[in-house]
């Protein structure tokens, strides 16, 4: 099992290493920012001075080099277009995301986990029909759409909510529900299915026989037993929630990082988009690991088999 | 046409029966589009801006209105229909190809193929897929083509593993030791015996990423990196007509309502398909 | 009282209790901004966000009254000691926020530090003609420039004084977090990325302010700027598009503040390369475009017509230049002299220009015979292809210039002129004027080099200038408020109505 381990620590490393490379390459690849910066009127030769100074004219791969030595010194550099350390920079926006990611994953594990179980173990009945197209919504729907009809609604028509910023704790609830909704579908489904499968199991057939009421059954044996899958997809899940809030955190002019790396790949500002894209692989990286871990541990053909890769 | 006799066959398919004729409703449009649109989608009349659902001007009548620049919303939305679900299908053909085949590839031959492709996946499965598709159009480009290739090469991982997964597990049944001692190579193998076996639980993903891959179409035209105008797609005009919600938001509805029309159809489809086939693929 | 911002992040989340919404206390101004400021150190970015904010925090050297005229800031009176120097006379009464005095050696200082090469200022372009700045006198300060330079002043309008002991006491880094100027507002906390946070500055030497506070919110998205008037969490936002201008003017809490600015749309013609290479080509285009069209039912009337690609609002703007009249018969016939019918004609753009003016753009040109191809990309790489070889930057682009100076200098110079990264055109008669009249200080010799320049420009149509543009405000009909040509947001120049 160490062996594994270490072996999958190692490929994790290599594989948040080719992302960075990746990343790095393909942005330069695309121009820098010096154009951005200066006012229109700039001559080629100003231009090319601050260029200069800012050193993208040296080759990509001097560039990299020195990127890595700065990072070996455990800095993530400064940004061109803030001229501030990066550190600070993307520091004061994680707690955004996070505040809007769990508060998301809350919602949509808070309403997708019941919805799920409900529509097993009510499958057939009007329960069951009138939750399904509830998930099914959350899945088809575009994050914008719902994000302005929202603002729309619940800001501007009703005035209950406000239609923009991070100010108070009622900010976050419009975005974390447009965030939501599509995790919340995966989570319904993922339950549902898993507590069909268990439902259908010998063990439950031999408890119900027992005498022991339905719910009982549910709560306390077919959910702790089925919930391994869950918790596997959580751990993916988080990691798409993080994704999906780049166009949300756009709509609703909320300061996390999604809206961050937006505006810093609109504007060249790589030591930025870098940082970011480090910390998201990596919580990617971490993520797919214990979902993998945990994936292992439900399938022991793919454990002895020495991991599912 | 086993596969689609056993699909038919389920239990709870006449349930799913109205979504998959909807479903072929959207697929007959957008073959049709440029045959049964009532105007031009492309033609503009900057007095004609902003028009409500049933205004006519002169002999046109715009049944949905018009959009920003005085062009027939209903015409724009059958056209939508070709792009945004051209792009849906060719970039699941492009990733499922190539993940499948690098999937297979990866079960059959292990070894450091097998390594290196599942490395790769790693890879690309830790850049979260939005970001790696508006820093890829920011080198390639917006448009059509470009967002075809840059969907179809950010997708792929997820056809790889299941398809190296469903391949380890048929490498190691009867059937496929005795063709090999019948002396069938490697390609013929895969393709003709193995490939099928599988084929369900990918078909399953297919479809669920082609309900995704309309909805990323929409999300990357809603940041300006999508279907490039005049041309139009379903995401296109939603990003544009988002502005208009207040005033004139028959632009952002319309096209707002098909595009959830035809992404639950393909889910409802796509779980009726999965439930029947591989209840399991849920857990991956 | 300054709140470091990843506290302030933390804080937001813990306090509960906000339930009034900012805009309800008139004392503090709520501003919506589109984008959030890159930074509030004035000499190291050129950004419109960051200039809203940091112009009220700082002083400038000189600024514009309302009607456009230069006028006295921190200095008093300024004279030409010959046609490369100006001497300053700066005032002895402003105070920093932290009560120093403001003195010529700010102002030295200021002025050495945006045009030093290793500071890697921005704006370095603006002001690189100022080859020395010395102190002359308890008062006086003296510029030299290395040739004449008439648009000095233009340029020094957007100079900030900034003080020097202090600047150098704490640092660029925490000077760019923490601010400190001798304007009519003081920093008081900037959450990045959210919110700027202004003090009135009750020592200010030109008055107390009348309101009391500002906050500048970073809210990208129109729909959610327009909503947050509605709601009443904002009081003032800027960059409202016409067409959502029109639903806005029927809303009775809220008003419209349209302001004819320094901004000129022009489409440009690339005359070195393709097919608009040909002059008939060009004339062609030109005839092609129906101005007023375009100003009354895209832009809703918000905008004025122009003839040259300069705005009344720029020094050496002249009525009277021949121009080419809405006429797309004659713009056929030229094009089939031309035998361009059908030609490709790459229409390069990005996200940063009016998409709806590129598409009507398409379509009258295709009307006369051209076949235009609209090629997208993000806005770096098309800086980078409009400024780089003929080849690559298009036949046609739209663009909507302004110089922050109001002066052709800053206009026709950069989008025109032989070596010039803008310029995909060569005209050494063209050359000769706008250099003449970049080398002396003579108004009347200026505008008459430039009416010469504007005449040749109408003969080879290298672009054509569209429309005058209008930036829209918005605000609460309560807030009194002109915005000027400079685009300028001056909240020492806003107060309530009763």
């Amino acid at each position: 099992m160490t062996r594994y381990l270490l072996g999958r620590a190692a490929q994790s490393v290599l594989a948040v290493f080719g992302v960075m490379a990746i990343v790095f390459v393909v942005m330069r690849l695309s121009g820098d920012p010096t154009l951005l910066l200066v006012p229109e009127g700039a001559t080629r030769e100003q231009v090319d001075a601050l260029r200069a100074q800012l050193g993208f004219d040296r080759p990509i791969p001097v560039q990299f080099a020195d990127y890595l030595w700065t990072l070996c010194r455990l800095d993530l550099g400064e940004s061109v277009v803030q001229r501030l350390p990066v550190w600070r920079i993307v520091a004061e926006r994680i707690p955004y995301t996070g505040w809007l990611a769990s508060t998301a994953l809350a919602i949509s594990v808070g309403i997708g986990i019941p919805v799920g179980v409900a529509t097993a173990v009510w499958r057939g009945t009007l329960v069951e029909r009138a939750l399904m197209p509830l998930v099914l919504v959350g899945q088809s729907m575009p994050t914008f759409w719902s994000g302005i009809l929202l603002i729309m609604l619940f800001g501007v028509g009703l005035g209950w909510l406000p239609t923009s910023g991070a100010d108070e704790w009622r900010s976050v609830v419009m975005p974390a529900i447009a965030l939501g909704g599509l995790s919340m579908a995966t989570f319904a489904r993922i339950t549902r299915t898993s507590v069909m499968e268990e439902l259908g199991k010998d063990y439950v057939r031999a408890i119900r026989a027992k005498g022991v009421a339905r719910p009982v059954v549910v709560l306390r044996h077919v959910l702790r037993n089925g919930a391994i899958p869950i918790v596997t997809i959580a751990a993916l899940e988080i990691a798409n929630l993080l994704a999906g809030a780049v166009i949300v955190e756009t709509v609703f002019a909320w300061p996390g990082m999604g809206q961050l790396a937006v505006q810093s790949i609109q504007a060249r500002d790589f030591m930025v988009v870098q940082a970011i894209v480090l910390l998201v692989s990596i919580a990617y990286v971490l993520l797919n690991f214990v979902a993998d871990i945990l994936y292992g541990a439900i399938d022991p053909r793919i454990r002895l088999r020495g991991g599912p890769r | 046409m086993r596969f689609l006799r056993s699909a038919l066959a389920a239990p709870g398919a006449a349930a799913v029966a109205p979504f998959a004729v909807l479903l072929l409703l959207f697929a007959l449009v957008a073959l049709l589009a440029p045959w049964i649109a009532p105007l031009d989608p492309a033609r503009q009349s900057l007095l004609a801006r902003l028009r409500p659902p049933g205004t006519t001007m002169g002999a046109a009548t715009f049944w949905l209105g018009t959009d920003e620049l005085g062009r027939d919303l209903l015409s724009r939305i059958l056209h939508g229909a070709r792009a945004s679900l051209a792009v849906a299908l060719l970039s699941v053909a492009v990733s499922g190809t190539l993940g499948t085949l690098l999937g297979v590839v990866a079960g059959y031959r292990r070894g450091w193929v097998e390594v290196a492709i599942m490395r790769a996946v790693d890879v690309m499965l830790s850049i979260p897929a939005i970001l790696l598709a508006i820093i890829t159009v920011a080198v390639l480009g917006p448009g059509f083509l470009n967002l075809v290739l840059v969907l179809g090469f950010t997708r792929w991982p997820r056809y790889t593993r299941v398809a190296y997964a469903q391949t380890l597990g048929q490498a190691g049944l009867p059937y496929v030791t005795a063709a090999r001692l019948a002396g069938a190579r490697a390609p013929r193998l895969l393709l003709r015996h193995v490939l099928p076996n599988i084929a369900a639980p990918l078909v399953v993903v297919a479809t669920l990423e082609f309900g995704l891959m309309i909805l990323f179409e929409a999300g990357l035209s809603f940041l300006g990196l999508g279907i490039q105008p005049p041309m139009a797609s379903w995401g296109s005009i939603m990003s544009t007509g988002r502005n208009y919600v207040g005033t004139a938001w028959w632009i952002a509805t319309f096209p707002g309502i098909c595009l959830f029309l035809l992404v639950l159809s393909v889910n409802i489809c796509g779980d009726h398909l999965r439930d029947r086939f591989d209840p399991r693929a849920a857990l991956r | 009282m300054h709140r470091n911002g990843i506290f302030a992040g933390a804080l937001a989340v813990a306090l509960a209790t906000a339930g009034v919404a900012f805009a309800q206390q008139k004392d503090v101004l709520s501003v919506d901004l589109p984008g959030q400021p890159a930074t509030l150190d004035p000499h190291i970015q050129w950004d419109t966000d960051s200039y809203h904010v940091y112009r009220n925090i700082f002083d400038n050297l000189v600024t514009r009254d309302a009607s456009g005229k230069i006028v006295p800031q921190v200095a008093s009176a300024w004279t030409y000691r010959s046609p490369t120097e100006i001497e300053f006379t700066i005032r002895s009464d402003i105070r920093f926020h932290d009560g120093t005095p403001l003195t010529p050696e700010d102002v030295v200082f200021s002025v050495r530090r945006i045009t030093d090469p290793a500071f890697r200022s921005p704006q370095l372009s603006q002001f690189d003609s100022i080859r020395e700045a010395r102190v002359v006198g308890p008062d006086k300060v003296l510029l030299v420039t290395a040739r004449p330079y008439p648009v000095l002043l233009a340029q020094l309008v957007k100079l900030s004084i900034v003080p020097k002991a202090h600047v150098e006491r704490v640092g660029p880094e925490k000077f760019n977090l923490e601010p400190m100027g001798s304007g009519p507002y003081r920093f008081a906390s900037w959450q990045r990325g959210v919110r700027v946070t202004l003090e009135a500055n009750d020592a200010y030497w030109r008055g107390k302010p009348s309101i009391r506070g500002v906050t500048f919110q970073n809210v990208a998205d129109e729909a959610t700027r327009i909503a947050n008037l509605k709601s009443g969490r904002a009081d003032v936002t800027r960059a409202i598009s016409p067409d959502q201008a029109q639903a806005l003017k029927s809303e009775a809490r809220l008003k419209l503040l349209p302001a004819a600015t320094e901004r000129i749309g022009y489409l440009f013609v690339n005359a070195q390369w393709g097919p608009t290479a040909d002059v008939r080509v060009r004339r062609a285009i030109a005839h092609a475009l129906d101005r007023k069209l375009i100003v009354d039912a895209l832009y809703g009337g918000f905008g004025t017509p122009v003839d040259v690609v300069l705005t009344p609002a720029n020094f050496g703007y002249a009525t009277g230049i021949p121009s080419y009249p809405f006429d797309p018969a004659k713009a056929r016939a030229l094009i089939k002299e031309a035998g361009a019918e059908g030609a490709e004609i790459p229409f390069t753009t990005s996200p940063a220009y009016d998409q709806r003016l590129v598409q009507a753009l398409q379509q009258m040109l295709q009307e006369v015979g051209l076949k235009v191809a609209i090629r997208m990309t993000d806005h770096p790489t098309f800086l980078k292809r409009r400024q780089g070889n003929p080849d690559e930057a298009g036949s046609i682009s739209t663009g909507l210039w302004s110089c922050g100076c109001q002066d052709a200098d800053g206009v026709i110079n950069p989008l025109f002129r032989t070596g010039s990264a803008w310029a995909k055109y060569s005209n050494p008669r063209f050359d000769a004027l706008i250099d003449a009249a970049r080398a002396t200080i003579d108004e009347k010799e200026r505008l008459a080099h430039y009416a010469d320049a504007l005449r040749i420009l109408h003969e080879d149509v290298p672009g054509v200038g569209m429309f005058q543009y209008h930036a829209i405000y918005a605000a609460r009909r309560e807030l009194q408020w002109q915005p000027t040509a400079g685009e300028s947001f001056h909240v020492f120049d806003m107060k309530w109505q009763n």
